[in-house]
């Protein structure tokens, strides 16, 4: 059982992580979201005790990480980001090594670092030098060097960054593995990973929690209108005039114009409607030919984002709350007027470069993949 | 302390380091020795440590020493020591042993030179011990500022530089000539154990390893 309370860790100009709170029970799984730099590291480096938090306090299954340190650590396997190894050193003797460095000693020591050798599949390369090892290998050894010693908490920073498609679905199924036994816990910037291993999901946000939850709830939570995708053939363009012919329908949007003849539009409704029968028995009448309809899931993606954007516009709240208690009322109006328009503006180049950033990743991601492929 | 002290005793002999630093000893002491004994007949082991401790140390401290901290905070294994179960304390005293150990095996290599001059008449071996011990103390005393150094730093050609400052700047002006080891080897090497000069060494040597304790402790919180 782990327990982050009130914990704080401020540095010179910037607070990393802000008052967060949770726990994290026996067995659980649990997974940190959050966009770069949001302090998923730092919290992780606090409950390690690699850091001391500025305020607040943290406990590992009853000991104070900071008071009583040496018994807290003793309960924790830690995979830092970037997976520091000691690359002099051959697969054997690095895990030799950390089972020393976790206090084992003689006929235990020697089983758990070849019971641990073998769960993460590294028998074959045992003897190995590190330095010599593929990126995927040397994860792994990052992973047996956490796990020696069966300690009860395990602690992995961002497990799969780095590795191909065959390693990340190993990789994720040995952490399944050990949640059966051990508390675990993850952190990783990629949504599906996480809805697909955790039980639990804390989201991080500049430092603050944003939200507590399991994956299905999240997902559930941020869902608020039902919305349908439908491809359809239609000669006469009455998809335009079908909002004015149903009642329930409050939005119908064109996605995308197919070369043959056929166009896709997302049709929005509230959310306890359910479009479907209704579109069945209404397209036909109009002479529109269904090609495809299909319910548009809310991803943990879609969560994910909309749950940081609220954390921004609350932000905003706060501060437009702050200028105008500050101000007179007659210099009010003018003002608000000038900040929304500059927040505005600052909003969509804001937007505009996570959109060109988003799609230089994709190119670079896509082109990685062709290569990987070539190889 | 066991663990770390074996594991970076091991890792001199996995790299270079171990090797450089006997070779720049063994040249050294060499030099010297052909420039006294062989050129001169200067009949005298402490001499020729007196005059390695004064040139040698300035370069083989730095090369041990630089790694220390420095290596591992750059490569990230930093994080793997001190979210182990081991006190900084251990860690650090793990490093500086397997460093002192270095030394001494760096100084059983001289007694080659000792043997070479039992062919011709054996020099007084109490002497030589002595003053092999105070170079050693010597030695100690640098690697515990070289540790210091390299705890303040990720980049160890920082580390190896400054340390190669801090041992020689203090001999060169006089000025920190309290900071200066070499003051405290006068009598070793003529075979006489000076309780000023042990005490001496040994508060420089505790003094460093504090601040290095101190130091990566404070770290924690900065960090």
């Amino acid at each position: 059982m782990i327990e982050v309370k009130d914990v704080t860790k401020k540095y010179a100009n910037i607070t990393a992580v802000n008052d967060i709170n949770f726990s994290v029970k026996d067995g659980e799984i649990v997974g940190f979201l959050g966009p770069n730099g949001a302090g998923k590291t730092t919290t992780m480096n606090m409950i390690t005790g690699f850091i001391e938090p500025t305020e607040g306090q943290i406990i590992v299954n009853g000991y104070d990480i900071s008071k009583k340190s040496k018994k807290a650590k003793k309960q924790i396997g830690y995979m830092p980001e970037g997976v520091p190894l000691y690359t002099e050193f051959t697969v054997k003797e690095f895990v030799n090594y950390m089972a020393e460095l976790k206090l084992l000693k003689g006929e235990q020591k020697k089983n758990d670092v070849k019971k641990v050798i073998e769960e993460t599949g590294l028998t074959s390369v045992e003897n190995k030098l590190i330095r010599n090892l593929s990126r995927g290998y040397k994860q792994r050894v990052g992973l047996a060097g956490a796990l020696v010693g069966n300690p009860a908490v395990i602690i992995l920073d961002e497990p799969t960054v780095g590795l191909d498609p065959k390693q990340i679905t190993e990789i994720r199924s040995l952490i399944k593995e050990l949640g059966k036994n051990h508390t675990v816990i993850l952190s990783s910037h990629i949504l599906s990973e996480v809805s697909q291993i955790c039980e639990r999901v804390i989201i991080i946000n500049k430092g603050k929690i944003v939200a507590v939850d399991t994956p299905e709830n999240l997902e559930k939570k941020t869902k608020e209108k039902n919305t349908l995708i439908v491809t359809v053939e239609d000669p006469k363009g009455n998809m335009e005039t079908l909002k004015e012919k149903v009642r329930q329908i409050e939005e119908v949007k064109l996605l995308k114009d197919n070369q043959d003849n056929t166009k896709q539009y997302s049709i929005t409704s509230n959310e306890k409607v359910d479009l479907r029968k209704i579109l069945f028995e209404v397209l036909p009448k109009e002479e529109i030919t269904i090609f495809e309809l299909k319910k548009n899931e809310v991803t943990l993606e879609d969560a994910f984002l909309k749950l940081i954007d609220l954390d921004k516009s609350q932000e905003q709240t706060n501060e437009e709350n702050k200028t105008n208690k500050e101000n007179k009322k007659e210099k009010k109006e003018i003002k608000e007027e000038n900040k929304k328009e500059k927040r505005e503006a600052k909003e969509k180049d804001k937007k505009e470069k996570q959109q060109k950033k988003e799609q230089k990743k994709r190119l670079k991601e896509e082109s990685k993949k062709e290569k990987g492929g070539k190889k | 302390m066991f663990a770390v002290y074996k594991k970076e005793l091991k890792s001199y002999f996995l790299s270079p380091i171990g090797y450089i630093a006997i070779g720049v000893f063994l040249f050294i002491f060499s030099l010297i020795f052909l420039l006294t004994t062989f050129n001169y007949g200067i009949y005298d082991m402490g001499n020729l440590y007196y005059s390695t401790a004064a040139y040698g140390l300035l370069i083989i401290i730095p090369i041990i020493s630089m790694r220390a901290f420095a290596e591992e905070r750059k490569s990230g294994t930093e994080q793997l020591l001190l979210t182990s179960p081991r006190s900084i304390t251990e860690v650090v005293l793990g490093k500086f042993f397997a460093a002192t150990t270095l030394i001494i095996i760096i100084l059983a290599f001289s007694l080659i030179y000792y043997a070479i001059l039992c062919f011709f008449k054996a020099p007084n071996l109490v002497t030589t011990l002595i003053a092999m011990l105070g170079f050693l103390l010597v030695a100690m005393a640098a690697i515990s500022a070289g540790m210091f150094i390299s705890s303040l730093t990720e980049n160890q050609i920082i580390a190896a530089v400054l340390t190669f400052v801090l041992l020689f700047i203090p001999g060169l002006t006089g000025m920190f000539s309290a900071l200066d080891l070499m003051n405290s080897y006068q009598k070793f090497p003529s075979g006489i154990i000076s309780l000023t000069e042990v005490i001496s060494l040994l508060a420089y040597m505790l003094m460093f390893i504090l601040f290095t304790i101190i130091i990566m402790q404070r770290r924690k919180s900065i960090k």
